[in-house]
């Protein structure tokens, strides 16, 4: 659609707008009732409950205490009273002018409404996996962004924090990993908004050379945990089938609070807490390293001349092996080993961490009529990083206004924010100049600080072949780069009741996001390897994107006898564009301006442009018999820019069938059985996360230089094309059974299921003779299988309230095939020697490396065994896994787990007790493997970088083997020690106990008097307990969490904070 | 009914869609739809042919030089620690397929090769200046023959492909003979030699010359043996005058004096922009790389030792030897790396005379000589050099002394049969079958054509 086309229709749509707001309905008025609301057990006064006269729009609210006023017409006979949580009751007239109500608290699910994909539904009549999660499980948890909410609250949704860092992602997989290449981000949809993924890649790694991407950025950090309503997650394929090309993944729908018929209310929450690292290394002091420093140099020595002594001074060495550094003591840790006391002996961790605190201000005021609904908030969120100098800050408002006049309603939603992100460097390996992996590497003989409060640079172009670590501190506190991201998430809508049980609605969504990005590497920082002022190195970097979408839609629901329908329909159109630059610049006269205005050359500058559209349409048709036998069967149409012009359109049909069995009469005497329900569904979802242009083959630059200067722009074909390309398609199946006994307070939901994706995209290696060493294809099958239970009990006794609720996931996933020719997909990660292993018959991604079996002890045991050809003892054992005799490395290898956990779980406690609460969640996960690539430079004993304390068991003679599995100290490592293998690889099983809260809620009576209707003090800990064996910060990590083919690499990563808060809720 | 109506008009305003919508271009890369139309699209085709040669695995990086340097004798890889020893495993024989920096090197090539195949098949459909046409077409020749010269030489039998294939034609490949390739190759430079100018504008300095193809004729012919054929053409060389020896050996390898009348071709490199540098070449912190007995070799008064001293950038701890040495900016510096120069072209004729048949104080030693006395070596006598046999291996040790860190040494040693022998002079026993490197494992998985597709023996 052309925009000029968009523009007109929003003039029509306009006309119709002042049209329709013009016909609004008369009301007539004829006597008066009044009365009273409370709850029936606790005889509470409910304030804001919703009275109506069945079959009309006209109603009223109850006020604080309690108290409403009605004007009846004569004809009407029922008033229909609704609060939310508790069973809605009719009352007949009967001609009185005061009826006072109990209302009865429900503690069923059952009844609660779920927002589907385009249309809502009670849960008894889901015929299809949906998670649910309301704003009532949502407060009280201080986090910054609504995924770290959703952690472990979910059966089927893993949530994992792979980062620690402010606003940084969180990976999110619904019923597990699907895709090769393609993405594994669930939908996002955020008021009827498909939200993009896009805007969660990483910028560009602003440090020279670094070949690491940053950890995404995370789109969700923009959104304010206290706007949101609910929180469901569309599990099955028949749920999500009706979005189509982008539902392979799961869905997420959020749905933010809107006024509800009452008086205004304003709320005030704000908390204040003090973050800690959960966790740290263990690792050796000065003395204990330059022992080991020490020892390896000696060792080193010792292999290259035999007859030397650990006494022999350096000249003695040098004249010995000549022009071998490695064999040096260093003059620096010298004095250590004497144990000279009071010599520096810097803890890099205490370093770089900190102590830091958070803090969120947020207000609302929401309120309306029956014809107008507002509920507007703003929200402040200052959060600083655990690692020092980063931090992350939100404001945050939204407006959300819905108008209601009869036949015609209409609404809109906005939602302005800005989030400042204060980055610091600090994942990824000390190579890319990662401050947490530097410090741990750094030695801790160096200070932070010189004598005269400079940064020490001892640890860099150190000489005696010791690897260069710049000062972490230095890089965390003087390097500058700051990202401010705007974003403005706004939708309009507007529907009209074509006839009684027919409804058009017309909505428009936009999400606005713009980046800015300022990086500044001043000159007081060296350079690696290189003493003295380094030249400065500044980028700026902007990105911007709009994504628009537009739909109509139609519904029509009737009710005929026992026979429910409700159709759905529409066509939307979205498209998204995309721009960004890139600027870097040096030759900076001095610090004083770090903008690129102030630089003398700019060494690169580019920008990009690149969009997507995708046109759709959909339908959908529910139909029950007597609220006992469900069917739904729903059908979509994408076509998308990014499919291939052979596969331009792709077609997604579901089905399911449900059977609620407590629905038939043989069930009535069964009261135990207050619901029970099975269901089963089918559907047809894709996955579009392709690249946009990956079916047209590209041309990158490849410049060259001629004639000493001038630069000759060169263009060579980078991908190949492929006018086939399309979606990934998911057909999945899902068996479930929902169980409510003793009226629901004891819940069960259980569901099996299994997906299997096929057309897989891939990149397919093809042979280097071709040109290329990848193509993109649809190719192969993966699949996902797996079960879930969810238990929830609920109960409450007079004033005591009790809840619990658990969840329960497996998945196991197994790739069924891959590409003819390609019998397995080998995968390096951090370093050339770590692979993993994508093949039939395995999950995607398998850990595929050499087996340590202990160290040799002995000259005897080397001899015996098959070994690298320079080992010695003290050196690791490999197994000769194809026992052909030698050990090879290319072929040495087996499949040593992965990334997947076996099962997670989560759990969370609630009670409450005359306003007291108290409220403990947990989570866990089961049999994952972590990478711990860090253990190849902290765990190596190469007495080279810094050493973890089990490093301390090392091999040091036969007599004195350590532990018997750690190598001997060597800084020219023999026996090929750090090859990547099960030595570097850790269990990731952990619990967590993820939240514990207490409030207290004073006293109606009090506070009423003062004008305030709520008043709830209360403290938590976020991440109190950690119980895990795991060697490195965070048993969650992933240096890769795009990349499904080699997951679970820890190559230093950044890690989770303990939060201590204290906070007030406040209604007045 | 009138809201119905309009309400209809809308929705039916909102399907009408057109195509376009769903058809969109590629905004800021350029596409293979709509390239090699006209003569700037070949002219960006064959520049990038060049930059390919700059690549990390090939000229500009460490993947070559672990290939053809360090596996010989003239430097070592002292780090047996560093990526788990990696490039060690190389220099000492104990890498296996899987080691990534043969298949680095196999990849870059091809993809090189892909990059002059590409535009050489587009160019007889473009309507283009027939001269130039003939000058993109010898430059690629020339790149194409370079790339699988290398291949030959690494790796033996190697898939040969002279025009664009699909992913899956090249599935079918297999290995074509060693004198296929050859035959391939010589091909390409004759015809490189015969459409090349023989020089270009200052600006263009750099591009394939007709005495480069000729040049490297020579080497291709002189390794197959083929000596009278590379006689004639590296007399063609010799006798053009386009080349000269520099008056010193460090006139050669000075950064301000690039691309000098001694280079026949270089790969070029600049400080002028980042992705058009290089770090310094055999850059390393942990001890000399290079073997004492070489630098035993030179004589008091010769110049070129003083060229493998070593040298650290300003406040570093790594050194290189000065032959490449150049003060580094923010870690990169620019200089080119030269494939065939003059000296090289004189030492080539100077053994191919000898080979053909031995004189006492013939042409063979005059050139020579030549090259010893330009770096301050005394001139051998034809009575030291008294038959082909002695003049043969003072032949190949002038190589050494004149070519070290060049990129030469493996070449040379295999050539003349002389790889087990040198190689055992510095500690290393070897056997025949890895004379020839290992086919990269990933590669000989997606063949997956044990009969047209075998590993090398032995591997």
């Amino acid at each position: 659609m052309k925009l000029n086309q968009l523009t007109k229709s929003i003039e029509v749509f306009k006309l119709l707008f002042i049209f329709l707001t013009l016909s609004t309905s008369t009301v007539f008025a004829q006597r008066t009732v009044k009365g009273a609301v409370r709850d029936d057990n606790t005889n509470e006064p409910l304030f804001g409950v919703n009275i109506v006269i069945k079959g009309s729009s006209i109603g009223t609210i109850t006020d604080v205490n309690g108290s409403y006023t009605l004007n009846v017409p004569d004809d009407a006979s029922v008033l229909t009273y609704s609060y939310i949580g508790y069973y809605n009751q009719d009352i007949n007239i009967n001609g009185r002018t005061e009826i006072n109500v109990l209302l009865k608290e429900n503690v069923s699910q059952f009844e609660e409404v779920v927002v589907i994909g385009y249309g809502q539904q009670q849960k008894k009549d889901l015929t299809t996996s949906v998670s649910f999660l309301s704003a009532n499980e949502i407060k009280n948890v201080p986090v910054n962004s609504i995924d770290q909410i959703l952690t472990g609250k979910l059966a089927g949704v893993l949530v994992q924090q792979t980062s620690g860092s402010p606003g940084a992602g969180l990976s999110v997989r619904v019923r597990g990993v699907g895709s090769i290449t393609a993405g594994n981000d669930p939908l996002y949809v955020i008021d009827g908004i498909p939200i993009s993924n896009d805007n969660n890649r990483g910028f560009n790694n602003n440090n020279p050379g670094s070949s690491y991407a940053e950890q995404p950025i995370n789109i969700l950090s923009t959104i304010n945990p206290s706007d949101i309503e609910s929180i469901q997650v569309l599990k099955d394929a028949s749920a999500a089938a009706i979005y189509g090309s982008r539902a392979s993944n799961g869905v997420i729908l959020i749905t933010t609070k809107k006024g509800k018929t009452n008086k205004p209310t304003v709320t005030y929450n704000t908390y204040f807490g003090m973050q800690e690292t959960l966790k740290r290394y263990d690792m050796l002091n000065a003395y204990e390293w330059s022992t080991i420093n020490a020892e390896g140099r000696n060792n080193a020595y010792r292999d290259r001349f035999p007859a030397g002594k650990d006494t022999d001074d350096n000249a003695t060495r040098a004249k010995n092996v000549p022009n071998q550094p490695g064999i040096l003591i260093p003059t620096e840790v010298v004095p250590y080993l004497s144990n000279t006391a009071g010599l520096t002996n810097t803890d890099w961790q205490d370093a770089i961490f900190r102590e830091s605190p958070i803090q969120n201000h947020s207000f609302s005021i929401s309120g309306g009529t029956e014809n107008v609904k507002y509920y507007g908030s703003g929200e402040y969120m200052n959060q600083e990083g655990i690692v020092i100098s980063s931090g992350f800050k939100r404001y945050s408002g939204r407006f959300n206004l819905d108008l209601n006049s009869g036949k015609f309603k209409a609404g809109f939603g906005l939602n302005p924010t800005l989030t400042k992100h204060d980055l610091v460097n600090s994942e990824g390996p000390w190579f890319d100049q990662g401050v947490i992996g530097l410090a741990l590497s750094i030695s801790p003989i160096w200070p932070v600080y010189n004598s005269d409060g400079s940064y020490n640079f001892g640890g860099n172009a150190w000489g005696y072949a010791m690897t260069d670590f710049l000062n972490p501190v230095a890089l965390a506190n003087e390097v500058q780069d700051n990202m401010d991201h705007n974003r403005l998430l706004g939708n309009v809508y507007a529907s009209y009741d074509l006839l009684k049980d027919l409804t058009y609605k017309l909505s428009f969504g936009s999400d606005i996001n713009s980046f800015n990005r300022d990086f500044y590497r001043p000159s007081i920082i060296e350079t690696t390897g290189r003493k003295g002022l380094s030249a400065p190195i500044g980028t700026s970097q902007t990105r911007f994107s709009t994504n628009w979408l537009l739909e109509n839609t139609i519904n029509y629901n009737k009710l005929i006898g026992k026979n429910n329908i409700s159709l759905v329909g529409g066509f939307s159109s979205q498209m998204e564009n995309f721009a960004s630059s890139f600027i870097e610049a040096t030759n900076y006269p001095n610090d004083l301006v770090q903008t690129i205005n102030a630089a003398g050359q700019i060494t690169s500058a580019r920008t990009f442009k690149e969009a997507w559209s995708l046109l759709s349409g959909f339908g959908r048709v529910q139909y029950d018999y007597a609220n006992k036998y469900y069917a739904t069967a729903s059908m979509r149409a994408d076509g998308s820019s990014r499919f291939g012009k052979n596969n331009k359109w792709g077609y997604f049909p579901s089905a399911s069938i449900g059977w609620r069995i407590s629905g038939e009469s043989f069930m009535e005497n069964i009261k135990t059985v207050s619901n029970l329900k099975v269901r089963a569904s089918y559907g047809v979802t894709g996955n579009f996360q392709i690249p946009n242009y990956g079916s047209v083959g590209l041309l990158s630059y490849d410049d060259y230089i001629l004639g000493g200067t001038s630069l000759n722009s060169g263009l060579a074909p980078s991908t190949s094309s492929n006018p086939d390309l399309s979606w990934e398609k998911t057909r999945s199946i899902d068996f479930g059974l929902e169980l409510g006994l003793f009226e629901d307070a004891v819940y069960i939901e259980l569901d099996y299921y299994k997906k299997n994706t096929s057309d897989l995209l891939l990149n397919v290696p093809v042979p280097f003779s071709s040109g290329f060493s990848t193509e993109l294809r649809n190719i192969g099958e993966v699949e996902n299988k797996g079960f879930e239970a969810s238990l929830s009990v609920r109960k409450r006794i007079k004033d005591f309230g009790f809840s619990f609720t658990a969840n329960f996931s497996t998945n196991k996933n197994k790739v069924i095939s891959l590409a003819e020719g390609v019998p397995q997909i080998l995968t390096a990660g951090g370093t050339g020697v770590t692979l993993w292993i994508t093949k039939p018959g395995e999950p995607i991604g398998s850990y595929y490396n050499p087996v340590y079996d202990g160290v040799f002890n002995n000259q005897a045991e080397l001899d015996k065994y098959p070994h690298v050809a320079n080992a010695r003892p003290g050196d690791f054992r490999f197994l000769d896994i194809n026992g052909d005799g030698k050990i090879d490395f290319s072929t040495d290898r087996q499949i040593q787990g992965n990334y997947f956990p076996d099962f997670t779980y989560g759990s969370t406690i609630n009670l409450d007790y005359k306003g007291l609460d108290l409220n403990i969640s947990l989570q866990g996960s089961q049999g994952a493997e972590i990478l711990h690539l860090m253990s190849r430079y902290i765990y190596n004993i190469e007495g080279n970088m810094n050493l973890v304390r089990p490093s301390l068991n090392r091999w040091i003679s036969e007599s004195q083997p350590g532990d018997g599995q750690t190598n001997r100290a060597n800084r020219l490592a023999t026996g090929s020690n750090g090859q990547t293998s099960n030595w570097h690889m850790d269990d990731g099983s952990f619990m967590r106990i993820r939240n514990i809260s207490l409030g207290y809620s004073l006293p109606k009576a009090l506070i009423n008097k003062i004008g305030l209707s709520n008043v709830r003090p209360y403290v938590s800990v976020l991440n109190p307990f950690l119980f895990t064996n795991y060697i490195g910060y965070n048993p969650e990590v992933n240096s890769r969490p795009d990349s499904a083919l080699n997951p679970g690499e820890d190559y230093a990563s950044y890690p989770l904070a303990r939060t201590y808060t204290v906070g007030i809720n406040l209604t007045f | 009914m009138k809201k119905i109506l309009i309400s209809i008009i809308v929705i039916s305003l909102f399907q009408s869609c057109e195509e376009g919508f769903l058809d969109l271009s590629p905004v800021s890369q350029a596409n293979v739809n709509d390239f090699y139309k006209n003569a700037n699209d070949i002219l960006n085709g064959v520049n990038a042919a060049y930059a390919s040669l700059q690549n990390g695995s090939l000229y500009g990086g460490r993947d070559f030089m672990d290939l053809t340097e360090y596996r010989a004798d003239n430097t070592f890889d002292n780090d047996p620690s560093a990526n788990s020893g990696l490039r060690y495993n190389v220099d000492r024989f104990l890498a296996g397929a899987d080691n990534t920096i043969f298949e680095n090197v196999w990849r870059r090539l091809y993809l090189t090769i892909y990059r002059c195949n590409i535009v050489l098949d587009n160019i007889p459909q473009i309507n283009m200046n027939a001269n130039l046409s003939k000058q993109y077409q010898g430059e690629l020749q020339f790149i194409r023959a370079l790339s699988y010269f290398h291949l030959v030489q690494l790796w033996g039998p190697v898939p040969l492909n002279l025009k664009v294939q699909t992913t899956d034609e090249s599935r079918l490949n297999i290995r074509n003979s060693v004198n296929e390739v050859y035959l391939a190759i010589e091909n390409d430079l004759k015809s490189a030699a015969a459409n090349l100018p023989k020089s270009y504008p200052a600006a263009e300095l750099g591009r394939v010359t007709s005495g480069a193809a000729k040049g490297l004729l020579g080497k291709v012919l002189l390794t197959q043996k083929k000596y009278n054929d590379a006689a004639a053409v590296l007399k063609e060389v010799i006798d053009s005058g386009d080349f000269i020896l520099m008056p010193t050996i460090a006139d050669v390898f000075d950064p301000k004096k690039e691309y000098n009348k001694e280079i026949l071709f270089a790969v070029r490199f600049s400080l002028v922009n980042n992705s058009e540098s290089h770090g310094l070449y055999y850059s390393s912190q942990i001890g000399d790389f290079i073997d004492p007995a070489l630098r035993n070799l030179y004589g008091t008064t010769d110049s070129r030792k003083a060229m493998l001293d070593l040298r650290k950038p300003v406040g570093t701890q790594n050194q290189t030897a000065i032959k490449f040495f150049e003060e580094p900016v923010n870690n990169v510096v620019g200089t080119d790396f030269p494939v065939l120069r003059f000296a090289d072209v004189l030492l080539m004729y100077a053994e191919v005379l000898n080979e053909i048949g031995y004189q006492s104080s013939g042409q063979a030693l005059t050139y020579l000589n030549q090259v010893r006395t330009r770096a301050g070596a005394s001139a051998y006598t034809s009575t030291a050099l008294n038959n082909q046999a002695t003049f043969r291996d003072a032949v190949i040790l002038e190589r050494r002394l004149e070519l070290p860190l060049e990129l030469h040494r493996w070449y040379d040693l295999v050539r003349t049969g002389k790889a087990k022998d040198a190689l055992k002079a510095v500690g290393l026993t070897i056997q025949d079958f890895q004379l020839l490197f290992p086919i990269p494992n990933s590669q000989v998985q997606i063949y997956n054509n044990p009969a047209g597709f075998s590993q090398n023996k032995g591997y």
